[in-house]
């Protein structure tokens, strides 16, 4: 059993009479790359925070390296990287820098070569302050800040947000070097599904601050499905199988997205409520979030009116 | 090392404002002396008068150097206090670099206790020295009678009082309240105790009200800091 | 001859199935040979940006498929085909999959003549491009 890196227990958050965290319950295992995904104001974010200390839980517990997250001991924080959300980072600054300001934490695990390495390779001059650099090459300077101490946990707060499709390629490839390496592990919230696909072995999916999803991404992309069922005469009103998200209907057709069901109880109940013939269809990680975060009876917003 | 490098960039972040305070000090401080050294030049004054004309002595008096320039010492140092409160304390808030700064291998007081010792710093080495000079050249010039040991301290208290006035935004800044209610209590506190010291004669009453009021601010700067939410 | 595979992230297949059916599209072309060294785990997890541990299990699953070997520390090497034994699963799914085909190939009015002159056009493809392969050996 892999050592727990990360753990949440009942980790709630409210702001005033807004509940931002409900109930979070997450235990993230040494050596995996997990990913973090939610709508926009989901509690990603909040999450995240309450996690590295920087926000106090209204309820619940959260504990990182197995060092309780509000009292995070500047020995624990040294082995946590941490790329903020807006990779926000001291504007008067040149990149030399900050490259020494932050060396000055990790002495002894700091990388010359790999800083220097990925300052060459994204192309920034050293000399260039914070300010005058571009939203990406902002973000390129916070994960090379943040890869360079080499840390066991990293966590990222939707890094790549905004950034066109190569600055988001060289975070992948950053976290894929770095996890690479002995027991690392990495958090990153992301909204590109297709990013979270490529690299996570695990998905959390988080919806209004509740916990939709802890699983592997496999587990994920395997439990969610699509089921398209057609009848001779007219479909039926009444569904009522199990783990079904949403049911559309039209006329002698209902298409059903349901969760955490076998093809052999969907055929069963397909033939049950005397469907003529049915089809299981495999749907991309990006419909299946979509429909698992989408509220029922969720309306298209637009019509396609017939003429 | 680690406290160093914050000490570092603290300094690194007033020291703009320094150089404007020093400038803004010493070409005002210098015209207003200028200013009230010829208004007073006697010589001046006799070729304006009518012969026979009893001028009162007190014109070509002057108390202390604090006279002239004292105002202008303390507006630069409750100045000072106030944007480098604001730059340590208001401006994160907006820059959003909370985050980045406060995750470091370091407890939380130290990050606090760094901008508080490179704001001393910076009054010190901004202040100071100018201060230092314009009592020196009163010491050496013939306009003004001889400056004493009091002398000399009420201008640092009026540096010390930049400091508290820093404190004062320090605090305003850290709380998380809305501005109408009690967010401006740090100011409000400071602006106190700026007026209460001027009443009063006694040097010794005066620093113990600013000791007092200065630890009241620290206490609740480095209680609010410790468990503040960013 | 490099291996080339292309990764969509978008697409309803999992990585590690886009990974597994194109290393077996290339040992079935004859575009890897047996014999040949499939490249390390992190090295194709590295160059394809994508998991180390999807590329593990799609090793896994290719040598559980009889497709490759691993000799534990050389590496995974394309089997020997003569040495692969398909087992009734494999044929249920082939025989399923030709099914789907042959459905799709009727329905579009297709005839008998038709769909077998297809697949053995197709089928002379593959062979075509082994043999190339062997001849450049």
């Amino acid at each position: 059993m892999s050592e727990i890196v990360l753990e949440t227990e009942g980790l709630t958050k409210y702001y005033g009479s807004s509940l931002a965290v409900d109930h979070l319950d997450l235990k993230i295992p040494r050596g995996c790359i997990c990913g973090f995904v939610g709508r926009n104001g989901a509690g990603k974010t909040t999450a995240i925070k309450l996690m590295l200390g920087l926000l106090r839980p209204t309820a619940g517990s959260s504990r990182l390296l197995g060092c309780d997250s509000s009292e995070l001991t500047p020995a624990i924080r040294q082995r946590i990287g941490y790329v903020t959300e807006g990779h926000r980072l001291f504007r008067w600054m040149s990149i030399a820098g900050l490259e020494k300001f932050q060396r000055a934490f990790f002495p002894e695990q700091w990388d010359d070569k790999f800083f220097a390495d990925m300052i060459e390779y994204f192309e920034l001059p050293k000399k260039k302050k914070i300010k005058h650099l571009s939203n990406g090459q902002r973000a390129q300077v916070s994960l090379a800040v943040a890869l360079a101490p080499n840390p066991e946990l990293l966590i990222m707060d939707d890094p790549t947000l905004g950034l066109d499709a190569a600055i988001r390629r060289q975070f992948l490839e950053g976290m894929i070097g770095l996890i690479m390496r002995e027991g690392r592990t990495v958090l990153f919230s992301s909204h590109i599904l297709g990013d979270v696909e490529r690299v996570s072995d695990r998905i959390v999916v988080i919806d209004k601050g509740v916990l939709r999803a802890n699983c592997s991404l496999e587990q994920f992309q395997e439990a969610v499905k699509k089921a398209i069922l057609t009848f001779a005469d007219s479909a039926p009103d009444e569904v009522n199988i199990d783990g079904l998200l949403h049911c559309k209907r039209m006329e002698k057709h209902l298409a059903l997205t349901l969760v955490g069901i076998d093809d052999e109880k969907i055929i069963e109940w397909a033939k049950s409520a005397g469907a003529e013939n049915y089809d299981i269809v495999k749907m991309n990680l990006e419909d299946q979030f979509i429909e698992f975060t989408a509220p029922a009876n969720q309306k298209r917003l637009f019509k396609w009116e017939e003429r | 090392m680690r406290f160093s490098t914050l000490l570092y960039k603290e300094l690194r972040e007033c020291l703009p404002w320094m150089l404007l305070a020093a400038i803004v000090l010493l070409t005002l401080g210098s015209f207003f002396l200028r200013e009230q050294i010829h208004y007073r030049n006697p010589s001046w004054y006799y070729s304006r008068l009518s012969p026979g004309t009893i001028v009162e002595s007190h014109l070509f008096t002057y108390s202390s150097i604090l006279g002239v320039t004292g105002p202008l010492l303390l507006l630069s140092s409750i100045g000072l206090g106030l944007v480098l409160g604001i730059r340590h304390f208001w401006i994160p808030n907006f820059t959003r670099t909370w985050p980045f700064l406060l995750h470091r291998s370091v407890r939380r007081k130290t990050i606090l206790t760094a901008k508080l010792v490179a704001t001393t710093i910076a009054f010190v080495l901004c202040l100071g020295p100018v201060w230092i000079g314009l009592y020196w050249y009163a010491c050496r010039s013939t306009i003004f009678p001889p400056q004493t040991l009091k002398n000399f301290i009420e201008g640092w208290i009026f540096i010390i009082l930049g400091l508290v006035t820093y404190l004062g935004t320090a605090l305003s800044g850290l709380s998380s309240a809305k501005w109408y209610t009690t967010k401006i209590f740090g100011l409000v506190f400071a602006a106190v105790v700026i007026f209460m010291t001027f009443p009063q004669c006694s040097l010794f009453r005066i620093s113990a009200v600013i000791a007092a009021s200065a630890a009241i601010l620290l206490s609740q700067i480095f209680q609010i800091f410790g468990r503040r939410e960013f | 001859m490099p291996l080339w595979i292309q990764i969509l992230p978008g697409s309803d297949e999992p990585i590690y199935v886009q990974v597994t059916e194109q290393i077996s599209k290339a040992i079935a072309k004859g575009q890897l040979a047996s014999g040949d060294k499939l490249p390390a785990v992190r090295k194709l997890a590295s160059e394809l940006v994508i998991n180390p541990n999807t590329v593990a299990r799609a090793y896994t699953i290719l040598e559980q498929g009889g497709l490759v070997t691993t000799k534990t520390g050389s590496g995974t090497f394309v089997s020997d085909p003569k040495l692969r034994k398909s087992d009734a699963a494999d044929i249920n799914m082939l025989t399923e999959r030709m099914d789907t085909l042959i459905t799709r190939g009727l329905n579009l009015g297709m005839r008998e003549q038709d769909l077998t002159r297809l697949f053995e056009g197709r089928l002379a493809k593959f062979y075509k491009k082994s043999n190339k392969r062997k001849e450049e050996k």
